[in-house]
């Protein structure tokens, strides 16, 4: 139940701080692998996390308008390098990868420095 | 180990994300959901009510917007008017503001990057910066365009100003870029550049090639001073065309053509003049030969077709002031064609000889400083022009020169000076704003009177039922001949322009006895009725004569027709030469010279009822002979190597010129050099179709094929403003050909960028269309919407609402107020 609640607050937190630009999720996970909770696998936690987040993003654009969605991922897959498909899949890869990275970095720094004193949140 | 692989990634990463890798813009950014590229279908549609406040509004400003995504403007005064206009364009085309006036300031590199720095190069040394900027600072606040500019400036600038990330354009995502504030002297760069795109062709020097090649009274006749065919725009009385054709038709002067025989030159593949790359038609008809009694007016401008479109659509309503709705270019205040509630207008290019060359004797070749003036040395004006890049960093540095007539460039070996009379315009744009006023024919004309450049075909209609057309704009008066397709002695002062045509001597007509008027860029008056020199080498006068021919034989014409007019598929130019390829056949065989293939290509083209339509499977063998046909006849012209290897002629004669040869059959222009023969016309002719034909069959198949098809052949193309394929529309089936009504040349790119039917009845009625929509948003459902009409050929019926309660609410996509900030 602890671990759930701890995971829907960084989702939450995830979405929140996607309005501020792209370097949100590394910093918010950042924070995340910092402080460790204690939630099921914090990192791969981090990284549904921040994919779920910009999933919402898109999934209330597109059910705010469905077509302005489409024709745009038409058109965005006729001129990137990358079918529709591939375009959302590296949508959500982009912030899973850069939330897994910020926060095992982080954890790992903070273990290393912390293990010595005897540390182990 | 997984320290170090997080580490890896998030670096990698985090600088993809904010730089960007290769060609890809900065991943980040570009895909964040929030504010990156994905909410741009956020911001597809406008919300359905919404409140802005602007600056410098005195009034609040209500918008309303329509299913065809037009907005509807009431305002208080013109000033807010254009400064709601602003902010609307700016909000509609940001992107498309922004690029075309950089283009005409040569300031692309600041944007693009150093891709363009050859392009800005050419736009400073065209000397628009130099134009601009003194046209610009020499005007005072109270001129009308400078007031409208300003105002419209401050509207762009509020939407600028309060963009939101989310709304930023697509375009300026992809270049990791950020708008520009928009400034009022941007209007006159746009009007620069539209003078670049429609008077600034002057083939001067190339003719002088060709004089030097084969004589001066062939060049003459190969690029004359009047049109062979006369079916003039200010009519003549005649009740059909006059063929001027010179007999005996000059031959090749200096080089006969027995010193050429056998000489080891290889064909040249000659690609003709983009046939009517900016044509347009105009046409306006009295009420007496209307169904309904009332004036009938058509608009079809051709330009470059771009997405999106190079207009913009707008009603602008100021109480007790202007009522007026048409299309404008995004960057210039106002309409520019269109129609308010007693007038109509729309224009075609007059094509006019308005840039002149002098040939200046400077002190020294390579750096000049100063040129001589009627035997005094006198300061080159020297500008130094600094091309930028995107981090404001030093691409280029040129130092551009100025004589008292304009950029002083290098061409063949010496130094020209150029005068050109869109440097004259003291208020470009102006004239526009007048135009939108105008109540009567009489004070529309009055309106653009001083109209400077590029000078235009402009028809009129009021809802008294009077029609009008006059080619106007300034026509330079110079000395000695008068003509303008020669370079000038720059060293005297008497070699400078001497004024102006005179008003009364524009060509014009209002009200003529035959109950219409015409224009599609041929020669606007008969030298007999009007001999002052407008230019030289007009296009070829087909669609003028399939226009004529149409209207003439219509009595009794409805808005409907006049639509259909507008994408008429028959030719006049093929009614001249199918006839002629036929007989050459024909010809052929009786001297015995006939073969299968000729017989069989001469029946196939019979079968052709000499259209364009989409379904046709003969148009494409007659365009392959006559693409054949200038190659055989034209080989004495001097050639020049093209980077891709091949020769190509300096200067092709037009069609006209063709049809004139065909007079004289014998005529040793006829005669191909290469050959031990001698070759008269027929031979030729049939030359042409043989050749025609077996092009036709390696590039679409068989002729019962579905290859022959004309959709299959021929396309039109409209491309995204930075040719970006996935926002383009390629490949378009449309109907039409070279020199139809709806022209559709070679390359595919220039068509119909407007189509306008007005009636001027007691409620005037319009319908029109462009091709592509008014957003530049591509999840937009209007980036797109007008297309499959426009390529159909037709038109959407046009709101005029006098109030905003006329417009109907289940038309009303959005509501926009736009208060005074206090």
């Amino acid at each position: 139940m602890r671990s759930g609640l701890g995971f829907l607050a960084l989702l939450a937190a995830f979405v929140l701080a996607s309005w501020l630009g792209w370097w949100a999720i590394p910093a918010v996970a950042a924070l995340w692998g910092f402080w460790r909770p204690a939630v099921w696998r914090p990192l791969l936690s981090a990284a549904l996390a921040a994919a779920l987040a910009w999933g919402i993003w898109l999934l209330v654009d597109f059910l705010a308008d469905p077509g302005a969605f489409a024709r745009l991922g038409r058109r965005l897959g006729a001129v990137l390098p990358l079918p529709l498909p591939g375009l959302l899949l590296l949508s959500l890869l982009l912030p899973a990868l850069l939330a897994w990275s910020a926060a095992a970095l982080v954890c790992g720094l903070a273990n290393v420095r912390l293990t010595p004193e005897g540390d182990n949140r | 180990m997984r320290l170090l692989l997080a580490a890896v990634v998030l670096a990698v990463l985090s600088y993809v994300a904010a730089r960007g890798a290769g060609a890809a813009p900065p991943l980040g950014r570009f895909l964040d959901p929030a504010n990156g590229v994905w909410a741009l279908a956020r911001t597809a549609e406008f919300p359905a009510r919404s409140e802005v406040r602007l600056p410098g509004l005195t009034a609040p400003v209500r918008v309303l917007s329509d299913d065809r995504g037009v907005p509807h403007v009431f305002a208080a005064s013109e000033a807010d008017a254009w400064r709601a206009q602003g902010y609307l364009v700016a909000r509609d085309r940001l992107f498309q503001l922004e690029l075309q006036t950089r283009a005409a300031s040569g300031t692309l590199s600041e944007l693009l990057g150093p891709r363009a720095v050859e392009a800005d190069r050419a736009a400073r040394r065209r000397g628009f910066p130099w134009a601009a900027e003194r046209g610009f600072a020499a005007l005072d606040s109270s001129v009308l365009i400078v007031r409208a500019a300003r105002a419209y400036a401050e509207g762009v600038n509020s939407w600028i100003g309060q963009l939101r990330r989310a709304e930023l354009p697509f375009e300026y995502r992809l270049l990791h870029a950020r708008p520009a504030p928009w400034r009022p002297i941007d209007t006159f760069y746009l009007f620069l550049q539209m003078g670049y795109t429609l008077a600034w062709d002057d083939e001067t020097l190339n003719k002088l090639r060709v004089r030097d090649a084969v004589g001066a009274a062939a060049a003459e006749a190969l690029f004359p001073l009047n049109s062979p065919i006369q079916e003039p725009i200010q009519p003549n009385g005649q009740r059909s065309p006059r063929a001027d054709f010179l007999r005996p038709f000059p031959p090749p002067g200096f080089l006969s053509t027995e010193s050429l025989r056998g000489r080891d030159a290889a064909e040249a593949i000659f690609s003709p003049r983009p046939l009517d790359a900016i044509g347009s038609n105009n046409w306006v008809v009295a009420p007496g030969r209307t169904a309904a009694g009332y004036a009938l007016l058509a608009g079809d401008p051709h330009l470059e077709l771009s997405l999106p479109s190079v207009w913009y659509e707008i009603h602008l309503h100021v109480a007790g002031g202007i009522d007026v709705a048409g299309v404008t270019f995004p960057g210039a205040p106002g309409v520019v064609i269109g129609f308010n509630r007693e007038v109509a207008w729309s224009f075609t290019n007059t094509g006019a000889d308005v840039r002149d060359h002098y040939a200046e004797v400077v002190d020294d070749a390579a750096r000049p400083a100063r040129y001589r003036l009627d035997g005094v040395w006198k300061p080159l004006e020297l500008r130094v022009e600094t091309v930028r890049g995107r981090r404001g960093e030093t691409l280029a540095v040129d130092t551009v020169r100025f004589t008292h007539r304009g950029p002083l460039v290098r061409a063949g070996g010496q130094w020209l000076s150029l005068r050109w009379t869109v440097f004259e315009a003291k208020t470009p744009g102006e004239e526009f704003l007048r135009l939108d006023r105008a109540h009567t024919v009489q004070e529309w004309l009055d309106g653009w009177k001083d109209y400077v450049a590029a000078a235009q075909n402009g028809v009129v209609a009021d809802r008294a039922g009077s029609i009008a057309i006059r080619s106007t704009g300034w026509f330079p008066l110079r000395p000695g001949d008068g003509r303008g397709d020669e370079v000038r002695d720059g060293s005297s002062s008497a070699s400078d322009w001497t004024g102006f045509l005179p008003l009364a001597a524009y060509p014009f007509a209002r009200d003529p006895a035959q109950g219409y008027l015409a224009s599609a860029n041929q020669q606007p008056v008969d030298p007999r009725a009007n001999p002052h020199y407008f230019g030289v080498n007009w296009y070829s006068p087909w669609r003028a004569l399939r226009l004529n021919q149409l209207l003439r034989a219509d009595s009794a014409v409805t808005p409907e027709a006049m639509r259909k007019l507008q994408t008429d598929p028959g030719s006049a130019r093929a009614d001249a030469f199918v006839p002629l390829l036929l007989g050459a056949a024909q010809a052929s065989e009786r001297a015995g010279q006939g073969d299968t293939l000729l017989r069989h290509a001469a029946a196939l083209l019979a079968e052709w009822n000499r259209t364009y339509t989409r379904e046709n499977t003969r148009a494409v063998l007659f365009e392959a002979a006559m693409t054949a046909l200038p190659s055989l006849v034209w080989d004495e012209l001097p050639q020049e190597m093209q980077s891709d290897g091949t020769a190509r002629p300096v200067l092709l004669p037009e069609e006209a010129i063709l049809l004139e040869l065909a007079a004289d059959s014998t005529n040793t222009w006829w005669d191909r050099r290469r050959t031990p023969a001698v070759e008269h016309r027929d031979a030729i002719f049939a030359e042409a179709l043989r050749r025609g034909y077996l092009h036709t069959l390696r590039d679409h198949g068989p002729p019962e094929g579905a290859g022959w098809r004309w959709a299959d052949a021929h396309h039109a193309n409209i491309f995204h403003l930075l040719r970006i394929p996935g926002l383009s529309a390629l490949n378009l089936a449309v109907q039409g050909g070279p020199s139809t009504l709806a022209p559709s040349p070679g390359r595919g790119t220039h068509g119909a960028s407007w189509r306008m039917v007005v009636e001027t009845g007691p409620v005037l009625r319009a319908w029109a269309i462009y091709p592509g929509g008014q957003s530049g948003n591509p999840a937009s459902a209007r980036y797109l919407d007008r297309l499959a009409r426009w390529q159909a050929g037709q038109l959407d019926s046009v709101l005029f609402p006098a109030n905003p309660q006329d417009l109907p609410a289940a038309r009303v996509r959005a509501t926009l107020l736009l208060s005074p900030r206090p």
